[in-house]
């Protein structure tokens, strides 16, 4: 019965979104993708954050066509940032950089450029097809079930989002602590919300109402990734193959696809499981998918020369892993990805607070979003079939029109949204920073996370307070509180486990060392 | 650091558990920002311990001058642009930037800069001023009433 509904509230979805203006801000969306994800030095991730403030005034009239929108720059940027890899064998973006293991050698190596893209498109497709089937029919449970939720288990939600952060991220976890400090310390500046006393403004009124998130976002990513991605203008030779997907290539690359369909389909599940864990999209996803297909292939050594498994895998997980991160954003208000934290900051601008109260409140937005998600990447699959060619040409957008063009609309995207140069100089002293942390290897993706969650952190921990009459044992009260709570130690104690077995390593090796040491002497 | 203890100085008042009970819930505006800063600030000292007891060769954050100039090429304008923004309004700061980066970077003729320079802002002004109904910050010659920007 379940199951019916289920479909009903899809079929409505699909009536939302293939309303015309729908599906044009759906193209408009996955056009303005494509040629971020191509561009290396500028991700779906900017590209969001850059369109947020135009977002506001589709939203007043829709807010479901505002979401379509932005959605669409993500699926556009994931499949963009593959022609980029494997033509160029340059990264489009940061999910395609595992492309070029084995994406720019069939190409190249091979001659096999059709095929090679092919591959990917294919494989993301299929990917991200059983990841939506999976948001369709899950996402809507695990809201049901987070309604039963009060201040104390969101409260541990929020802490197991950032123990993920930190416990499984690849960057040093004491950065990824110091990330997570910084953003909950920006989120906190401005108006205490329950006692309204100012904090941190420093006697600056423009600060009362808090740092906003748009022009920090804008900053960090529009601002600081063109500046990062300057610096590197101008190293290394870039090498350009010419390509187009033809017939032949479609019907070869289905032969491989159906070789392989067992490992697209698991490492699509397993992208998308992934992906539902705070703070891990794409990029993460593509890097799970390549070592899962490496790991389980027969042929280990025809990876890195162009084996079409090492360009298939990486595409389904990261395609899925993206879909999958979507899902906490509507079912919990939790961000699974950078992308999907600003596409949430959008929501609450837009006056919609993200959660599971969303199924119930704002039903067409949630399964018009869904619905769009097929669509979505059926059209981009579509396209870039179709337009290989046209993609590769926006590589040809010069250095010096597209860098200025980049930093004006990310000025005007953070001035629009409040009328305010203060929030303009924000931007760019985010913008600073982000390049800044870039070059220092700090990771973003906490920090990002932080800001959206701060304020909502700060209300349930300080709500279960006021309940609990100041008791902290109200955030251990429940059984399900407790178990998240216990789940995030235990991911907070991943790091440590792993430093000091390495320590442990290192002191084995140098006991080895004096043992032996001795013995000759 | 310094950063976390300036934050940590301004929300210390509220930093501890508040036993008097004038707190709803015993904890006062100022813990969560005091405890937040606390954090980088453990953070960054540890971070900044690690990296003096084993520094780590061939990480400095800039490895050749060029990569420095190149990031100043784009900073430097960029900053000097937000700043003209409020004298010289949003779409004559356009005008210069585009073409400065057109004729500096892009080395192109000067017809190529011109037009770059007018038709840009051209565009932005249809699709934002009149697109989507954004006012954007104009300039004092619009306050003189000379331009209509």
């Amino acid at each position: 019965m379940e199951f019916f509904n289920v479909l009903g509230d899809l079929a409505g979805g699909f009536g939302t979104a293939l309303q015309p203006f729908n599906i044009l801000m759906l193209l408009v969306g996955i056009a303005l993708g494509l040629v971020v994800g191509v561009l290396p030095g500028l991700g779906g991730t900017s590209a969001v954050a850059i369109l947020l403030p135009i977002t506001v005034i589709i939203a007043r009239t829709s807010p479901t066509s505002a979401v379509i929108l932005l959605a669409g720059v993500y699926w556009g940027a994931l499949f963009g940032g593959v022609v980029t890899s494997i033509l160029f064998n340059i990264p489009g973006e940061p999910w395609s950089v595992v492309l070029l293991f084995d994406g720019f050698p069939l190409a190249k190596r091979k001659g096999k450029p059709g095929v090679a893209l092919a591959s990917s498109f294919f494989a993301s497709f299929v990917g991200a097809f059983f990841a939506t089937i999976l948001f369709t029919f899950f996402a809507r449970a695990i809201a049901d079930f987070a309604l039963s939720f009060g201040p104390p288990e969101l409260f541990a939600v929020f802490i197991l989002s950032f123990a993920t952060l930190i416990g499984l991220g690849a960057e040093s976890p004491a950065k990824a602590v110091m990330m997570i400090g910084f953003g909950l310390l920006l989120a906190a500046i401005g108006f205490d919300t329950i006692t309204g006393q100012p904090r941190l403004t420093f006697g600056q009124i423009g600060l009362l109402s808090g740092i906003g998130f748009v022009p920090v976002t804008i900053g960090l990513f529009g601002i600081g990734e063109i500046i990062a991605s300057a610096e590197e203008q101008g190293i290394g030779f870039v090498e350009r193959l010419s390509a187009h997907v033809g017939f032949g290539d479609i019907i070869e690359t289905l032969g491989e696809l159906r070789k392989r369909i067992k490992l697209v389909i698991s490492t699509a599940l397993i992208g998308f499981w992934f992906g539902t864990l705070p703070g891990h999209g794409a990029t993460a996803g593509s890097f799970l998918g390549y070592g899962l297909a490496r790991q389980w292939a027969k042929n280990k050594e025809d990876f890195g020369k162009g084996e079409i498994s090492g360009i298939m895998a990486p595409q389904a997980a990261a395609d899925s892993a993206a879909v999958g991160s979507l899902v906490p954003m509507i079912a919990l208000g939790v961000p699974g990805s950078p992308t999907s934290a600003v596409i949430m900051a959008g929501l609450f601008i837009w006056g919609l607070q993200p959660g599971p109260l969303l199924f119930v409140e704002h039903h067409d937005f949630v399964w018009g979003l869904i619905a769009s998600i097929y669509l979505g990447h059926l059209f981009t699959f579509l396209i870039c079939l179709a337009a290989v060619p046209l993609l590769a040409s926006i590589m040809r957008i010069p250095y010096a029109i597209l860098t200025p063009f980049i930093v004006l609309i990310s000025i005007i995207g953070s001035y629009s949204l409040n009328n305010s140069m203060l929030d303009v100089f924000i931007t760019i002293v985010f913008g600073l920073i982000g390049y800044w942390l870039r070059k220092t290897k700090y990771p973003l993706a906490p920090l990002v996370v932080a800001v959206v969650l701060g304020d909502s952190t700060e209300r349930t921990l300080r709500q279960s307070l006021i309940a609990s009459g100041g008791s902290p044992l109200i955030l251990v009260g429940s059984p399900l509180a407790a178990i998240l709570m216990a789940l995030a130690v235990v991911l907070l104690a991943i790091p440590i486990y792993r430093t000091l077995r390495a320590r442990g390593r290192r002191g084995e090796a140098a006991l080895e060392k004096e043992t032996v040491a001795t013995a000759i002497d | 650091m310094l950063l976390a203890a300036v934050a940590m100085i301004d929300s210390r008042a509220g930093a501890l558990v508040d036993r008097t009970g004038t707190q709803p819930g015993g904890i006062g505006a100022g813990f969560y920002p005091f405890w937040s800063a606390a954090l980088v600030f453990a953070c960054a000292a540890f971070i900044g311990y690690r990296s003096w007891v084993t520094p780590q060769p061939g990480t400095a954050a800039f490895e050749d001058r060029a990569a420095l100039f190149a990031a100043l090429k784009l900073i430097i304008p960029m900053l000097v642009a937000t700043a003209a923004i409020a004298w010289l309004g949003f779409y004559v700061v356009t005008a210069l930037y585009m073409a400065l980066f057109a004729r500096w970077i892009g080395h192109y003729r000067w017809i190529w800069v011109v037009a770059l320079a007018v038709l840009m802002p051209a565009a932005i002004y249809a699709s934002f001023e009149i697109g989507f109904r954004v006012s954007l910050p104009k300039s004092f010659l619009y306050d003189a009433g000379l331009l209509p920007f």
